[in-house]
């Protein structure tokens, strides 16, 4: 779930990158075996895709296209509670994130103090903590203050987790930008926040807009934190999905999938192209990456 | 504007210094509430797992805080640390799969993507945002013993079929095929700011493009690599899906003892333990991993 973060490392310089090729010749070896790389990473998806067309009730025997299993799915009142919940929670997660990610982007970018710089260290950490740890975490967290798990103790979780992404793609468009800039408004006039909401969120609103969307597919798709800290009714999507596939085989949970899979596409695709409409010139992966 | 002249252009004017103290406060009050956020659920709520891995179950079921070391002697027996070494054994198997995988395809990327290298990148991050659990479902039910890679055995003459769920070798698969773009990613990031004078040098050097490769290469590609080595290292040992959905109870990896302490034994706990043993491992992982990258630093 770390791809935005590692991301940023993926920085494109395109002119040494053209002269490259004529360095060394086609190792046939390597493109080979990364087109066949690029068949296997797509084969279970578009498995999956095709087998929610399915008209049989079958995940080996294609018996012809049909819908049945959308409506299957669009009919089933614990799978549509269980979608908006997913949806909410995404939602929300979304919004409380890119607000306290936005605020510790601003200030560590600002401010280097001692505890400043702790905090910093901090929020970086659930990073690099496998998923299961903070689930546990939070399970606890939440029972041991006598707190019901709902959909409430999802989306805290999600936040939790989600504010370190944001601030990461925050800081890195931050980092790029001049401080002339704001400088320049506050000579002009501008109080400190006036300078922050008239220079500094519109020229870092590619990269919310983009964080934005990213936190949305990750806790959209989510299971694990979902898992630990969801109660009863309605369960978010994945959770829900999580104890029919281990009950049943049921070809209904591809039409599920396909449309989980649908969300998340178009929303990464999305913060990919967004950039391009504020004109950015470079490449939109530099977004994600927080370039 | 460098820092410097910035402080003596504000000493030469009056009220300056005063604006620039407040400017502090406020990125101040805005560090405010997100650490506060952190604080409260996620640090705090690691500690309190450390805190209750000393604890106990009380008669009535229910987890208490205690100072008890019972929780770890009860780890200490062979099913425990087998689960163990096997997560470490289908960590370090997937880590070293994902190295062989993924450099060659970050290779041909950064160096034969041409102008098609920004859609490729884009084709391969994107379904690692579609969701986990749906891509090991898809592999789920594409390598049971009725799925389409048996049947498709099958009609070339394997008539017997193939066994590939509840394997270990379905579980590292998963975890590979979960993980490898963690550490495509990288070196790719690598491979793209390498000096491309280093490989016209190594040629004229060097002659044959494998020495090349292995003597110019891969060594500017370590830090890369080491990333790569780190992010995939770090999820893999932690997960429990795949090995939920792929495997077994053979081949449970030490995230399914935890799920399970959590879910159906209800020994909050013990689990609380063995989340402490995970986070542990990983803690002497990262430190050895950062002993590592420096010496890579002092290096270069």
């Amino acid at each position: 779930m770390a791809a935005t973060t590692i991301a940023t490392e993926a920085k494109t310089t395109h002119s040494t990158s053209r002269r490259r090729r004529s360095v060394e010749g086609k190792p046939f070896f390597a493109v080979a075996f990364t087109a066949l790389f690029f068949v296997l990473l797509y084969v279970p998806i578009v498995v999956v895709i095709l087998f929610s067309f399915n008209s049989k009730k079958s995940l080996s025997v294609f018996g012809g296209f049909s819908n049945r299993w959308y409506v299957q799915f669009f009919n089933d009142e614990g799978l549509q509670s269980s979608l908006r919940a997913s949806l909410m929670i995404a939602s929300i997660a979304m919004v409380g994130a890119l607000l306290l990610g936005t605020m510790l982007a601003l200030a560590l970018e600002r401010v280097s103090s001692r505890p400043a710089r702790a905090v910093g260290t901090v929020s970086l950490v659930p990073l690099v903590t496998p998923e299961i740890v903070t689930g546990v975490a939070a399970l606890l967290f939440f029972t041991g203050l006598g707190l019901k798990l709902s959909l409430v103790t999802v989306i805290i979780a999600e936040i939790t987790f989600s504010i370190s992404y944001v601030a990461v793609i925050v800081r890195g468009r931050l980092s790029s930008m001049s401080g002339e800039v704001e400088e320049a408004a506050r000579d002009l006039g501008c109080t400190s926040w006036q300078a922050l909401r008239f220079v500094t969120l519109p020229t870092i609103m590619p990269a919310l807009i983009a964080a934005g969307l990213l936190v949305f597919a990750l806790v959209f798709d989510d299971f694990v934190l979902a898992f630990f800290t969801t109660g009863v009714d309605p369960q978010p999507l994945s959770v829900r999905i999580y104890s029919e596939i281990r009950l049943t085989i049921s070809p209904a949970i591809n039409a599920v999938g396909t449309c989980m899979l649908a969300v998340s596409v178009l929303l990464v695709a999305l913060s990919l192209v967004i950039p391009r409409l504020f004109g950015r010139k470079d490449s939109s992966l530099d977004l994600i990456s927080g370039g | 504007m460098s820092t410097d002249l910035q402080d003596a252009v504000a000493a030469t004017l009056p009220g300056a210094k005063r604006q620039s103290a407040t400017r502090t406060r406020l990125w101040g009050w805005l560090l405010l509430p997100p650490a506060a956020w952190m604080i409260v659920f996620f640090v705090s709520s690691i500690l309190i797992v450390v805190a209750l891995s000393f604890g106990t179950v009380n008669a009535n079921g229910r987890p208490a805080f205690g100072t008890s070391l019972a929780n770890y002697q009860a780890l200490m027996n062979t099913t425990y640390l087998t689960v163990f070494i096997r997560s470490l054994v289908y960590s370090v198997t997937t880590v070293v799969l994902c190295m062989f995988i993924g450099y060659p395809v970050a290779y041909a990327i950064a160096l034969h993507g041409g102008k098609y290298k920004n859609a490729l990148i884009a084709a391969l991050v994107i379904p690692f945002f579609a969701s986990y659990l749906i891509r090991m479902y898809a592999w789920s039910t594409l390598l049971s013993d009725e799925g389409l890679v048996n049947q498709a055995l099958h009609t070339v003459g394997f008539t017997d079929g193939v066994q590939f769920l509840n394997t270990p070798g379905a579980v590292v698969a998963g975890l590979v095929y979960g993980f490898v773009v963690f550490m495509i990613l990288p070196i790719y990031a690598s491979l793209e700011r390498m000096d491309i004078a280093l490989i016209e040098a190594g040629k004229d050097l060097y002659h044959s493009p494998l020495r090349t490769f292995f003597a110019v290469t891969v060594p500017a590609t370590r830090a890369g690599v080491l990333g790569g080595v780190l992010l995939v290292f770090l999820p893999a040992l932690g997960d429990f899906v795949s090995a939920q959905l792929l495997g077994g109870p053979s081949t449970f990896m030490i995230g399914n003892l935890i799920q399970q302490q959590f879910f159906e034994s209800q020994n909050q706990p013990l689990g609380s333990a063995l989340t402490v043993v995970l986070m542990l491992a990983l803690l002497v992982f990262m430190v050895f991993y950062l002993r590592a990258t420096q010496r890579q630093n002092r290096e270069t």
